[in-house]
């Protein structure tokens, strides 16, 4: 067969049974179901980049043709309907688990020596995903977004001394308009999710280098 | 945590680990499972529930309640307990405060317990956020007031052509007739006499752009006699309504569109059979909503004669009533051959409807007037 020889020769070049010994064959403590929610985070994330990237081909950030664009997707767009039930459940689903993972890891203790740095790029984490959640809701450009995220940046404004700095950086202007609607685009296509793969990267590292924690007992 | 009590721990984990199983396929399982689950549930949610449809975002529409994502409600309902001056502590203090207090929650933390029984004080703690977070969350929901006007949003081809026809009969149709077609102006305030050019021709629908037919209604000609429709601009249609007449007028009066099929159905008005019984209901709702509502609703010259329910169709008017049932000599089957009487001249005033509408009409008060169809 050709993948018996194939194997040794992608293995001697790419180092697989190394990243199969480090990865998948480790010993882990037997945990519960509570420990799944950071992969099924994970997942979610997966899903919502697969999600958006469908969307971004017939999405249009611009003002006149937001609206119409996510119409025309869910009416025009074979299948397109699920695609954007699942992106816009997902993000729901997402922000959920997210949550549900960090409640998980401060009941068991799990932010403590040795997994600081975990818990760190986790919050930051966090605040990603809110941002992403943040940044995705105008982009249908409809009557709840127009107003919610006039809403939303006007509280960013109440901050004393810089408030007024923070509404127009991000407004791009003293108004919601197209540059907002750009912008936000923006951050929700490049920006966060940048910040947030490159965490991931990190998180996930921290987590096969140090191994998950195990279930604390009582005299833990 | 000192040394001593770190290779304490370190001791313990690898006995954990020791006793415990593979990653790959004893975790990794449980893992793809979970995914698996959640995979048709969105596909579910995708599928049953679909995402709501909300009308085009519009500046002009003040009234409009805001709404956040729900996972941000607790902490717009949060602010209402700081209001005024004390605004800054609830939309800059506390959340700052509780980002930090997360981020460095393991370096002040020096507990080095990990079983819950030992860390009361920090689960309790955080219950409680959590516990108030969900209360939040939950008094938002039930003290925000239900939107108004959410009728439901036409997001078809179809639907939207269908919404634009019922807005441009109400709205428009007293000036530039029922089809669009203009001619000399008659029962209108203001513009009694003025010779209207059609709006429905070839001539204007292939040099104005839908951009320019939304700006001419939202934004009127006031110098021409034509007046503003946008909310910015005092009138009464949002952007959807503005963008679902746009579409009806290019898609019913361009020749060059390509009517999508089922959109023409949802227009037109009911066919009857030579035997069938007219109804108000099915029939002559239609008619009365495309020819003759835009003057015949509250605050126009109508001589007091609203059309906008049986009713009024019935029972309202200086001269009522205008229909008696069985009577083909009432005022309006009259009017509408051209008849010139004491309640008034041919109506609708500036073009008669076809004959066939008319004789619905007929066949209509000759049955009786009836409301709703028959069994
Ligand atoms: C009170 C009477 C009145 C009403 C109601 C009215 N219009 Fe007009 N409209 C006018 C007048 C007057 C003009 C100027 C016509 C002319 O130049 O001869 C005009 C012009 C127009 C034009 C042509 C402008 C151009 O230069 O091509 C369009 C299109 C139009 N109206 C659409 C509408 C639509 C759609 C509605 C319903 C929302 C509406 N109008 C309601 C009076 C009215
Ligand atoms: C352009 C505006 C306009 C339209 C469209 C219109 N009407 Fe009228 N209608 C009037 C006015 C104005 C009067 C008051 C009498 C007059 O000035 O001729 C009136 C009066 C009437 C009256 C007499 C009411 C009374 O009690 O005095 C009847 C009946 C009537 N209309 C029927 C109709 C019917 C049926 C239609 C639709 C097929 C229609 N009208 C469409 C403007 C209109
Ligand atoms: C995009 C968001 C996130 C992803 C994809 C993610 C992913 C993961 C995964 C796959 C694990 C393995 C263990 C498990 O599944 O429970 C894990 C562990 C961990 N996560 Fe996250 N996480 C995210 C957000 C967070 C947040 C918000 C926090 C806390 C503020 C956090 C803190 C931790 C810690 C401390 C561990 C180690 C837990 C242990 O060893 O028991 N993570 N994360």
């Amino acid at each position: 067969m050709i993948s018996k020889r194939m194997y040794p020769w992608l293995d001697e070049r790419l180092g697989l049974s190394g990243i199969y010994k480090t990865v998948l064959d480790r010993m882990v403590p037997k945990v519960n179901w509570w420990f799944t929610l950071g992969s099924a985070t994970l997942f979610l994330f997966a899903l919502q980049v697969v999600t958006g990237i469908m969307l971004s081909a017939y999405y249009v950030p611009s003002p006149d043709k937001a609206y119409d664009s996510i119409q025309y997707i869910m009416n025009g767009v074979a299948f397109g309907w699920l695609i954007r039930g699942i992106h816009h459940w997902g993000a729901t689903l997402m922000v959920i688990t997210v949550f549900l993972h960090m409640l998980r890891v401060f009941f068991y203790a799990a932010y403590k020596y040795p997994r600081e740095i975990t818990w760190t790029t986790g919050v930051f984490l966090l605040l990603a995903t809110l941002g992403m959640g943040f940044t995705g809701y105008l982009l249908p450009w409809d009557q709840k977004a127009y107003w919610a995220t006039t809403v939303g940046t006007s509280i960013a404004g109440t901050v004393p001394g810089i408030g007024e700095f923070i509404l127009r950086a991000l407004r791009g202007g003293s108004d919601l308009s197209g540059v907002t609607l750009a912008r936000f685009f923006s951050a929700h296509i490049w920006m966060f999710p940048a910040i947030i793969i490159a965490l991931i990267g990190v998180h996930i590292y921290l987590v096969i280098r140090i191994g998950i924690s195990s279930v604390p007992k009582e005299n833990d | 945590m000192n040394d001593l009590q770190k290779a304490q721990y370190k001791e313990k984990y690898l006995r954990a680990k020791r006793n415990g199983e593979k990653f790959f396929p004893d975790s990794l399982y449980r893992d793809m499972l979970v995914m698996f689950a959640i995979f048709l549930l969105l596909v579910g949610l995708a599928a049953f529930v679909g995402v709501a449809a909300e009308p085009k975002a519009d500046p002009s529409d003040t009234a409009y309640i805001p709404r956040p994502e729900w996972y941000f409600l607790f902490l717009f309902e949060m602010l209402k307990f700081f209001p005024g001056s004390l605004e800054w502590v609830g939309t800059t203090v506390i959340p700052v405060a509780a980002v930090f207090a997360l981020l460095l929650l393991p370096f002040y933390d020096k507990n080095p317990a990990r079983h819950w029984k030992k860390r009361k004080f920090a689960i309790g703690f955080m219950s409680v956020v959590v516990a108030a977070m969900v209360f939040l969350t939950i008094r938002a929901v039930v003290t925000t007031p239900a939107q108004e006007n959410a009728g439901a949003v036409a997001t078809t081809l179809p639907a939207q052509i269908s919404a634009g026809q019922d807005i441009y009969s109400v709205q428009c149709a007293e000036c530039h007739g029922a089809e669009g077609e203009g001619g000399v102006i008659k029962g209108v305030k203001g513009l009694e006499g003025y010779k209207m050019k059609a709006i429905n021709s070839q001539d204007e629908m292939y040099t104005r752009m839908d951009d320019t037919l939304y700006n001419i209604v939202e934004y009127g000609q006031p110098d021409l006699g034509m007046p503003p429709f946008g909310k910015a601009f005092g009138g009464e249609l949002s952007r959807s309504d503005i963008d679902n007449l746009v579409t009806f007028m290019r898609y019913t009066w361009d020749n060059r569109v390509e009517v999508p099929k089922g959109a023409a159905q949802t227009n037109a008005i009911p066919a009857l059979g030579p035997n069938d019984i007219p109804s108000y209901d099915v029939n002559i709702a239609p008619i009365v909503k495309r020819y003759c509502v835009s003057c015949h609703r509250p605050g126009k010259e109508n001589n007091n004669y609203y059309m906008g329910s049986y009713s009024d169709l019935m029972n309202s008017g200086d001269h009522k009533p205008n229909i008696v049932a069985g009577d083909l000599n009432s005022n309006l089957i009259r009017m509408l051959h051209g008849e010139k009487i004491e309640a008034g001249g041919a109506m609708p005033p500036t073009k008669a409807l076809s004959p066939d509408l008319i004789s619905i009409f007929e066949r209509w008060v000759k049955a009786g007037a009836p409301e709703k169809p028959a069994k």
